[in-house]
């Protein structure tokens, strides 16, 4: 009985689900991927919900986060159920972009979204997604790109020894539209039609929490207490939980919260040191336990570098489950630095989660930076 | 300064005790008014009169004036201030704006952020430009301009930082040498912000005189304590290879690289064993036993 159930929850966030299932088999040990005849049905149809699949390492569900070069550096993609965390670079460019990359992912494969924010309206922030790279264009945009990097460099032919001659060569760009994570196109719009078709919710901080009560010290603030009553409104209604048994097909939340624990939420943590400590870590902590038992994944973006009190940062890093921190170069002295000159800023891939899991799935690259090109995002080894 | 005025939304201006900014607030709108634009100003720090010298009567009968100087607590109850404080001063003032470009004059920004909470600051001041878009119709970005007038000296980096965040443009005075200068960084929303730094002084009539760039005596560059690092100095190999060099590197065979004349020169019998050989003086200090010439056994 508990070999079945840790076997069950080694298959995914929903994994009770498998596990009723998998009463009738004898054994305790499960395949993974898909079987051929006298397979588990509950298994395969989890299996099918658009834009998810399986990890390679334990069977876990991942969605993409919308960038294919992050998914490969969080070990294939963001686990349903989990909370990824980005640390915002200092003039917000740089995360504000992965953030509309996570919520277009979203709508390309139809999952549900919820946008929060305190800063901007989300029907505007729905506006600005990025449009995705349709396959014919694709292999055009990458193969300029590569031509204009040939022709800056100088052209030093490469003699390469002959065993590296009859490999095929490596695909680098993106080869089909029906695969885990698309491309987008930062410098085009999503056309209307496509956001009009998705499911959103929106919760416009401003709006939902109008009164400015005084609320007792270590305590939710307001704003974030509204929050996470919507959130699992909406867990609740629409039955991401299981609570509602849906007819139709599963299909998984995806929730973007954006400028987490600015002062537009009403929480004090960026301008004092001695403020609320505490609402923060508690909402945190809330929100994990609504999202383990709801096939939901969700992404926060949050000003770290404003945040005063030092430890509250180490310990929202604890309370999130995987911590992905952006440094940009404007402004700083590395902009002008001959080393940096091919990249807008670094990524600091700051923790990664261990989900029923022994060992880390850290990739073992650990000075990346990345570079926003006219079109496209892009992560790479820091090459010196 | 065509570009400050030219953007809306909020704008910081970061004085310090060397280099004041009420008088380049007072340009700032003084222009807006010349301009057509309603102009509000909330003056907290400095009496009305004060406030309202140097400016001439027409631009004056335009000004429209909240006073929470006189009787910031309101004790007199006259039922002339505004309600709910400082916080309720600012809601009251964006219900009072008509649509259409407004700019919002706020002396000073320190003032509000001692006495209200941070956090409550930060969304009065954002609720403001909402508003705004609400009632005007167009996009709240190109119809409030809100300048706030903050001394930096008075702040932790807290309050700054989270002020900033929010903030579309940043102007920052300094100057040296009796030269006023103002480093101004716009923050766009998908573009990487430009940081310009202009030299300007304010005439007497409250004009603005932009100089075009830092006298002569001031320093040459902000921060002159990064020289270029160079990465390919000082290196013990050769990183270029001279005209000759590269023929003959073009015209070496690669090891594994099967072409003709090695596959023949390898088919060929080789010449025999006679060709290479190793010759050995033993000296004296050479102990070989000819029993063991390596010496490794144990005997």
């Amino acid at each position: 009985m508990a070999a079945a159930a840790t076997c069950g929850t080694g298959a995914g966030s929903t994994g009770s689900m498998v596990a009723a299932g998998g009463k009738n088999n004898v054994t305790s040990f499960q395949r993974r991927g898909p079987r051929a005849s006298g397979s588990d049905s509950s298994y395969s149809r989890l299996v099918s919900i658009a834009g998810t699949r399986p990890s390679v390492r334990n069977g876990q569900l991942l969605v993409s986060t919308g960038l294919p070069a992050l998914d490969q550096l969080l070990g294939g993609g963001l686990a349903v159920g989990t909370v990824l965390l980005i640390e915002e670079d200092k003039y917000n460019i740089y995360s504000s972009l992965l953030f509309k990359y996570f919520l277009a992912e979203g709508i390309i494969n139809g999952h549900t979204l919820l946008v929060a924010s305190a800063k901007e309206d989300p029907a505007d922030i729905l506006q600005e997604l990025p449009a995705p790279l349709l396959d014919d264009n694709v292999k055009k945009d990458f193969d300029e790109d590569a031509c204009n990097h040939k022709t800056a460099e100088s052209n030093i032919k490469m003699k390469i020894a002959w065993r590296y001659q009859l490999l095929p060569k490596m695909e680098a760009g993106p080869v089909s539209s029906s695969r885990f994570g698309h491309y987008y196109d930062a410098s085009k719009k999503m056309p209307q039609e496509l956001i009009e078709a998705s499911k959103w919710h929106g919760f416009f901080s401003p709006e939902k929490s109008s009164s400015t009560l005084n609320i007792e010290p270590c305590s939710l603030t307001h704003g974030y207490i509204k929050l996470l009553q919507f959130i699992q409104n909406i867990i609740y209604e629409e039955g991401f939980d299981g609570s509602n048994p849906q007819k139709k097909q599963k299909n998984i939340l995806r929730i973007g919260i954006q400028n987490l624990g600015s002062p537009l939420w009403g929480d004090d943590i960026c301008c004092t040191e001695n403020g609320n400590s505490h609402s923060l870590t508690k909402f945190l902590y809330v929100l994990r336990g609504l999202l383990r038992t709801s096939l939901s994944a969700c992404m926060i973006t949050m000003p770290t570098h404003l945040i005063q009190n030092k430890a509250i940062i180490s310990r929202v890093t604890n309370l999130s489950d995987t911590v992905v921190g952006l440094e940009s170069f404007i402004g700083s002295e590395r902009e002008t630095n001959p080393l940096y000159k091919d990249y807008h800023g670094l990524i600091h891939i700051r923790q990664i989660p261990r989900l029923n899991n022994l060992i880390y799935d850290v990739s073992d690259v650990k000075d990346l930076a990345f570079k926003l090109k006219k079109k496209l995002f892009t992560i790479e080894k820091r090459v010196e | 300064m065509e570009s400050v005025l030219a953007l809306r939304g909020l704008v910081l201006l970061r004085d310090s005790v060397e280099w004041e900014g009420r008088s380049l607030l007072k340009a700032l709108i003084k222009k807006a008014a010349l301009g057509g634009e309603q102009v509000h100003i909330l003056g907290c720090e400095v009496s009305e009169e004060e406030f309202r010298a140097g400016f001439d009567s027409s631009i004056n009968s335009r000004l429209v004036y909240y006073d929470l100087f006189r009787d910031p607590l309101n004790w007199a109850q006259t039922g002339e201030a505004l309600p709910g404080g400082p916080l309720g001063a600012l809601q009251a003032m964006c219900k009072r704006t008509d649509p259409g470009p407004v700019t919002v004059a706020l002396d000073s920004l320190s003032w509000l952020l001692l006495r209200l909470p941070c956090a409550a600051l930060c969304q009065a001041l954002c609720a403001m430009s909402r508003q705004h878009a609400c009632r005007g119709g167009g996009p709240a970005a190109e119809q409030l301009c809100v300048l706030g007038l903050l001394h930096r000296e008075l702040h932790g980096p807290g309050p700054t930082g989270a002020l900033s965040s929010l903030a579309q443009t940043e102007v920052t005075l300094g100057g040296t040498a009796g030269q006023a200068s103002a480093h101004i960084l716009c923050r766009r929303p998908r573009q990487r912000p430009p940081l310009e730094t202009l030299w300007f002084s304010v005439l007497p009539d409250l004009s603005l005189d932009l100089q075009g760039g830092p006298p002569l005596e001031s320093q040459p560059h902000p921060d002159p304590h990064t020289p270029q690092v160079e990465p390919a100095s000082h290196l013990t190999f050769n990183l270029h290879l001279s005209k000759r060099e590269r023929e003959a590197k073009d015209s070496l065979t690669l090891p594994f690289q099967f072409s003709s004349e090695k596959q023949q020169a390898l088919l060929r019998p080789g010449p025999g064993p006679a060709t290479s050989r190793i010759f050995y003086e033993p000296d004296a200090f050479d102990d070989l036993d000819p029993e063991d010439p390596d010496g490794d056994l144990d005997v």
